[in-house]
C-alpha cells in the first residue's frame, strides 16, 4: 500500500489555514460545548476543518477521479518550530511516516507544515502527527479515537464514508424511525419510488453512477448523515441525541408494555412528534434533557438537511433524495423539473464543465 | 527578528481589499505601469482553470452557502448562545463579530452587512444584478429642491440630508461603460431609464419560465420592462480572457446567489479584473497578498506612511506605503480609519475632524412581493433575475407618490430554486434568522411535507425593489466599547434606524410589486413586505460612513474620494456613497473607482 502524494500548492494549504488558526485570542470562543474544559482547541475556528478533505482530480477523466478524495494535514509549529514534521497512519504503510513540507509566505516559513495525500472515499483512518520524532496526536483535529490497546489518535473519514462513528446501532434504529416520520419517504408510493432507485442501483449501472451508495431504505441515509455531522462539524450536538434518543427510547418502551422501540407502530411516533412540539411529553425526564421541542427542531434541520444534501456529507444516499424530486415534478410532456444533474460533477450528475 | 520589529518593506501602491472598490483601482494603476501591492484579509480561491491541480474551491454544494451550525459565544450581547449559519467565505462571529443596537435596545451579533472575506470580495457570492443607478440618483438634493409634498417626513429631514453627488451623471457614465465591457455583464438596454454612451453587455440567456408572470404583470401596468443587468458572462470575453461551455445555456445553474463559481463565469472581481493582471499582462506589477489583515494605519502628518497587517500566519508585518487606498467595504473600511485614529490623535483629528466618519451610514431600503405560479418551473436553469423594470425610478412617478426618491424592482428567479436553500429560507426574514422559519413550522412533516414541496418547490415566484434610503446623521458605524475581534481589536458597532419617509416609501414599492404579481396571471398565496420593520436587515449593501462631497465640513472624502487631511490615503469602497441609490450597489461602486483610478494615474 503505497501512498499517493499530491501536489497542492502553499496557496491552497494557506487558504485553509489563516482564517480557522490565525489569532491573537485564546479565549474558548469555538467551544459550543464540545470540549472539555481547558480544551486550547476551543480558541480555534472550526477545527473539525483538519485535516482538509477535498475532491481529487487526477487529470484525466472524472470517473478515474471521482472514487478518491485529497487529504491535507497540516501542523501548526508556529510556536514550537519543529525542523522534521511527518504523519503516519491507517491510510498508508505505518512503517513509512510521510514527511510534511514547510508552507512559505512571500519567501519566508509560515511556521505551518502540510502534506496532502490521496485517500479512497468512504473510508476512516487514524494517525498521528510525529514532531521532530515524537508521536503525538494532531492538537488541532478534534476527531480522536481510543484504540484497542488503550492508546488515543487522531481520526479522520472522506467522504461518502458509512462507517458508523458516534450512535450506536439500536440509537440508530431508533434515529432512523424518528427521521423517516420526518421525511416524505415514508409514504407509500414515495417508499416504492425510493426502492425501485435502489433496485435500479443494484444493477449493473450501480458501481459506474453510484459507486458510494451504499444503505437501501427509507431514510435515504439520512441517520448516516447525522452520525457524521455529530462526528465532525456538530460535534456539539452529539450528547443531545445521546441523552434524547435514551429517553425516547425509555419513554416508547414504557408507552408500548416493553416493545422494542424501533418495531413500535408508526402512530406512536407520530404521537410523540406532536407532543414534542408542543413541549408537554407525557413521561419526558426534563431533569435529563429540558427542551423537548428543541431537540425535535435539531432533528428537523439535520433531517432535511440529510436528505437532500450532497451525498459526499453521507446521506441523500445515491442521489436518492435528488433523484425523488427529479421524478415527481415533471412537465406535461414529462420531461423533469428538477434536472439536478446538468449542474452537478460526473459521474454522480452529468455535467462534464465542474469536476466537483 | 526582535519582538515589537516588525519587516517593513517598500511599496509604492498599497490597495487593501479586492472586492468593487480595490480591483478597479488595481487594474487601472497596473496596466499603467504601477507597482500595486494589494492585501486582501480573506483567501485565494480559484477558479478551475486557474487552480494548479484543476479544482476550485467553490463547489456546487448548499452546505458552502450555509454551513453547519455555530453558536454566538460573544460575550455580553443579547444573543449569546444562538445558533448561526454561514457561507464558508463569510467571516467568524465570534472571531469578527459585527454588532448592531437592536430595535429594543439590546445588542446583538449579525452576519447581516458582511461581504463575502475572500478576494474578489462581495463579487464572489452576489448575485450579480447589475444596473447603473439613474442620473437622479446622483442630485436628490437638487430634485428635490422646494417641494412640500413629501409624505411622512414632518421635520423636513429629507430636504436638509438630502446630498447631491460631487460628480453628476455625465462624468461617471464613461465609467460605468469601462465597467460594464471589463467586468463582463449581460442584460439589455431597451426601456432602461438610463442611457449608455457605448452599449457593452453582452446577450443575456433564454429567461426562466416562471419569469414570463413578472414580465406579464409589469406589461399589464404598463411598466417598460428590460433583461435585468446580471455580472455572468454569456459569451467569451476577451477583457479577461474567460471563456464560456460549448452550451451556454449550461451556464444558467441556481449555484449562483451566495455561491463562488468554480468556472469563473461569474463576474466577480477576481476573474475579471485582477487574474489578468497576472503574469507579462500587467506591466507595473502586481502583488496580491491574500489572507492578509490590515490592523491599523499609521501616518506622518499628512501622509499614511505605514500600513501594518498580520501576514497569514498571524504575524505582524508593515507595508510602507506612498499611496494608499482603503476599499474594505463601508462597515469595516470605516472601523480601519477608526482603529487608526484610536491609536494616534492626530489621525483621528485629520480623518475625523468634523465628526462625520461613521456617520450617514446607509443600506437600502429593500422589500417586495412573492406569490405561488399555477406552473411549474425547473428553477434550478436559471441566473438570479430575468426582468427587471425602472418604472418606480422615473421622475414623473417618484413626484407623483409624493416620494423622494425611487427604486428598481426586478424578479428573483434563484430564490429557493434548491432542496435546501427553499428550507432554510422558507419564511426567513434575514440571513440571521435563516432556517428558523422552516423549523418553527412544524406543520410541515409526512403529507404536510408533501404539500409543502407541492406548493412550494418549483411555483415561488418573487419580485423585489431596491431603492434610496434617507441619509440619517444618527445612523453610524462606530467601534463597539467592550465587544473585540480575535485580534483584539474593538468590532464594529452598528446603530441604525429607519426613517418615517424610508418606511413610506417602502409601503408603496411593495405594493407595486404585489400588483405586478396580482396582475401576472393566476397567482395565488399572494403577500408583499419590506425591511422597514427590522432595523437589522442591510441586504449586504453597506454604504456610506465616508461620504464624498465638495465640502469639508460636510464630508469625509472630496470629490476625488482623498480624505480631506490627507494627501495619499483614498477610500473607494461603498462607504463614499452620500445617497444610495436606487438600484444594487455593485456596479456604482466599481465604476466610481474607475474614476478614482484615472486621477490617481495623474498623481502616482
Amino acid at each position: 500500500m503505497k501512498v499517493e502524494i499530491i501536489e497542492r500548492d502553499d496557496q491552497y494549504v494557506l487558504n485553509h489555514c489563516t482564517k480557522y488558526l490565525a489569532r491573537d485570542t485564546s479565549d474558548p470562543r469555538h467551544d459550543f460545548g464540545q470540549y472539555g474544559p481547558g480544551d486550547p482547541r476551543a480558541a480555534l475556528c472550526e477545527a473539525w476543518r483538519f485535516p482538509v478533505v477535498d475532491t481529487h482530480w487526477d487529470g484525466v477523466s472524472a470517473e478515474s477521479s471521482y472514487p478518491f478524495n485529497d487529504v491535507t494535514f497540516v501542523h501548526d509549529g508556529r510556536a514550537a518550530a519543529p525542523a522534521v514534521v511527518t504523519v503516519t497512519g491507517t491510510f498508508g504503510p505505518l512503517h513509512a511516516p510521510v514527511p510534511l513540507r514547510p508552507l512559505l509566505f512571500a519567501g519566508e516559513p509560515t511556521g505551518f507544515f502540510a502534506v496532502t495525500v490521496r485517500v479512497p472515499k468512504g473510508q476512516v483512518h487514524t494517525y498521528k502527527l510525529g514532531v521532530d520524532g515524537a508521536y503525538v496526536v494532531d492538537p488541532v483535529n478534534p476527531q480522536r479515537t481510543v484504540l484497542d490497546n488503550g492508546e488515543t489518535w487522531s481520526r479522520f473519514f472522506t467522504d461518502a464514508c458509512a462507517v458508523p462513528l458516534v450512535l450506536g446501532r439500536a440509537e440508530r434504529e431508533l434515529l432512523g424511525r424518528l427521521v423517516a416520520h420526518l421525511l416524505p419517504f415514508r409514504l407509500e408510493e414515495n417508499r416504492r419510488f425510493i426502492r425501485g432507485v435502489y433496485e435500479s442501483l443494484d444493477r449493473a449501472a450501480r458501481n459506474e453512477e453510484f459507486p458510494l451508495a451504499y444503505q437501501l431504505d427509507d431514510e435515504v441515509g439520512t441517520v448516516n448523515y447525522i452520525d457524521k455531522l455529530l462526528a465532525r462539524q456538530e460535534q456539539h450536538n452529539a450528547d443531545d441525541y445521546r441523552t434524547c434518543l435514551r429517553i425516547i427510547g425509555d419513554l416508547l418502551r414504557a408507552r408500548s408494555g416493553g416493545l422494542d422501540p424501533a418495531t413500535v407502530p408508526p402512530e406512536m411516533y407520530a404521537d410523540l412528534y406532536a407532543q414534542m412540539e408542543t413541549e408537554r411529553v407525557e413521561g419526558w425526564d426534563h431533569g435529563r434533557y429540558g427542551s423537548p421541542r428543541h431537540f425535535l427542531l435539531l432533528l428537523r434541520r439535520h433531517a432535511m438537511t440529510g436528505a437532500f444534501a450532497h451525498p459526499r456529507h453521507g446521506g441523500n444516499a445515491g442521489a436518492a433524495g435528488w433523484m425523488y424530486l427529479e421524478n415527481r415534478f415533471r412537465d406535461g410532456r414529462g420531461d423533469t423539473l428538477f434536472d439536478w444533474r446538468r449542474a452537478l460533477e460526473s459521474p454522480l450528475g452529468n455535467n462534464t464543465d465542474y469536476r466537483g | 527578528m526582535a519582538e515589537g520589529t516588525p519587516p517593513q518593506e517598500p511599496a509604492d501602491i498599497v490597495v487593501i481589499g479586492s472586492g468593487a472598490g480595490g480591483a478597479p483601482v488595481a487594474h487601472t494603476l497596473v496596466r499603467a505601469g504601477h507597482r500595486v501591492v494589494m492585501l486582501e484579509k480573506g483567501p485565494l480561491l480559484r477558479t478551475q482553470a486557474q487552480s494548479p491541480q484543476g479544482l476550485s474551491d467553490f463547489k456546487r454544494d448548499e452546505s458552502f452557502a450555509t454551513g453547519a451550525e455555530k453558536r454566538i459565544t460573544v460575550p455580553g450581547v443579547a444573543n449569546t448562545g444562538e445558533a448561526y449559519f454561514s457561507s464558508h467565505v463569510e467571516p467568524d462571529l465570534n472571531d469578527e463579530p459585527h454588532v448592531y443596537r437592536d430595535g429594543d435596545g439590546a445588542d446583538r451579533v449579525t452576519i447581516e452587512g458582511y461581504t463575502a472575506q475572500v478576494v474578489g470580495g462581495g463579487t464572489q457570492l452576489y448575485g450579480g444584478v447589475s444596473p447603473r443607478f439613474t442620473p437622479d440618483d446622483l442630485r436628490l438634493r437638487s430634485f428635490n429642491e422646494g417641494r412640500g409634498d413629501l409624505r411622512a417626513d414632518p421635520g423636513g429631514d429629507v430636504l436638509r440630508e438630502a446630498r447631491d453627488w460631487p460628480v453628476d451623471y455625465a462624468a461617471l457614465e464613461p465609467y460605468y461603460t469601462r465597467a460594464e465591457e471589463l467586468i463582463g455583464i449581460n442584460g439589455t438596454w431597451e426601456g432602461q431609464a438610463k442611457t449608455p454612451s457605448a452599449d457593452r453587455y453582452q446577450p443575456p440567456l433564454a429567461p426562466n419560465p416562471i419569469s414570463a408572470y413578472a414580465a406579464a404583470g409589469m406589461d399589464a401596468l404598463g411598466m417598460r420592462r428590460y433583461r435585468t443587468p446580471l455580472a455572468v458572462i454569456t459569451r467569451d470575453h476577451a477583457p479577461s480572457g474567460r471563456t464560456v461551455p460549448r452550451d451556454p445555456e449550461s451556464i444558467k445553474t441556481a449555484f449562483v446567489n451566495r455561491y463562488g463559481d468554480p468556472l469563473g463565469l461569474k463576474s466577480n472581481t477576481w476573474v475579471s479584473l485582477l487574474a489578468p493582471l497576472r503574469g507579462g499582462a500587467g506591466r507595473g506589477g502586481f502583488e496580491l497578498r491574500a489572507n492578509c489583515t490590515v490592523t491599523h494605519l499609521e501616518a506622518d502628518g499628512a501622509r499614511v506612511a505605514r500600513v501594518h497587517y498580520r501576514d497569514p500566519a498571524g504575524r505582524p508585518r508593515v507595508l510602507a506605503a506612498r499611496t494608499v487606498v482603503v476599499a474594505c467595504s463601508a462597515i469595516e473600511s470605516v472601523r480601519l480609519l477608526r482603529l487608526s485614529a484610536l491609536l494616534d490623535a492626530a489621525f483621528e483629528r485629520r480623518i475625523n475632524g468634523n465628526g462625520l466618519l461613521g456617520a450617514y451610514f446607509l443600506t437600502h431600503c429593500f422589500g417586495g412581493a412573492q406569490c405561488v405560479v399555477p406552473e411549474r418551473a425547473d428553477k434550478s436553469r436559471t441566473l438570479d433575475s430575468d426582468w427587471a423594470t425602472d418604472h418606480c425610478a422615473r421622475a414623473e412617478w417618484i413626484r407623483e407618490q409624493g416620494l423622494w426618491a425611487g427604486g428598481v424592482i426586478y424578479n428573483n428567479t434563484s430564490d429557493g430554486a434548491l432542496p435546501l436553500s427553499l428550507a432554510r429560507t422558507w419564511h426567513a426574514m434575514d440571513m440571521d434568522s435563516i432556517w428558523k422559519g422552516y423549523l418553527y413550522d412544524t406543520s410541515l412533516v409526512g403529507d404536510g411535507f408533501e404539500d409543502y414541496l407541492e406548493q412550494s418547490f418549483g411555483r415561488r415566484l418573487s419580485v423585489a425593489f431596491m431603492a434610496n434610503q434617507v441619509p440619517q446623521r444618527t445612523n453610524r458605524i462606530e467601534l463597539h466599547p467592550t465587544v473585540k475581534d480575535k485580534w483584539g481589536r474593538p468590532a464594529a458597532h452598528i446603530l441604525k434606524t429607519w426613517h418615517g419617509h424610508d418606511r413610506a416609501l417602502m409601503d408603496t414599492l411593495a405594493e407595486q410589486c404585489r400588483r405586478i404579481l396580482a396582475g401576472g396571471g393566476r397567482t395565488g398565496d399572494l403577500s408583499s413586505g419590506s425591511v422597514g420593520h427590522s432595523v437589522v436587515r442591510i441586504a449586504n449593501h453597506v454604504l456610506g460612513g465616508a461620504r464624498f462631497g465638495t465640502d469639508p465640513a460636510d464630508s469625509v472624502l472630496d470629490a476625488d474620494c482623498r480624505a480631506w487631511n490627507f494627501d495619499n490615503l483614498y477610500v473607494t469602497d461603498g462607504s463614499f456613497m452620500p445617497t444610495s441609490g436606487s438600484a444594487n450597489p455593485t456596479l456604482t461602486i466599481e465604476a466610481n473607482a474607475f474614476r478614482v483610478a484615472d486621477t490617481l494615474l495623474g498623481r502616482v
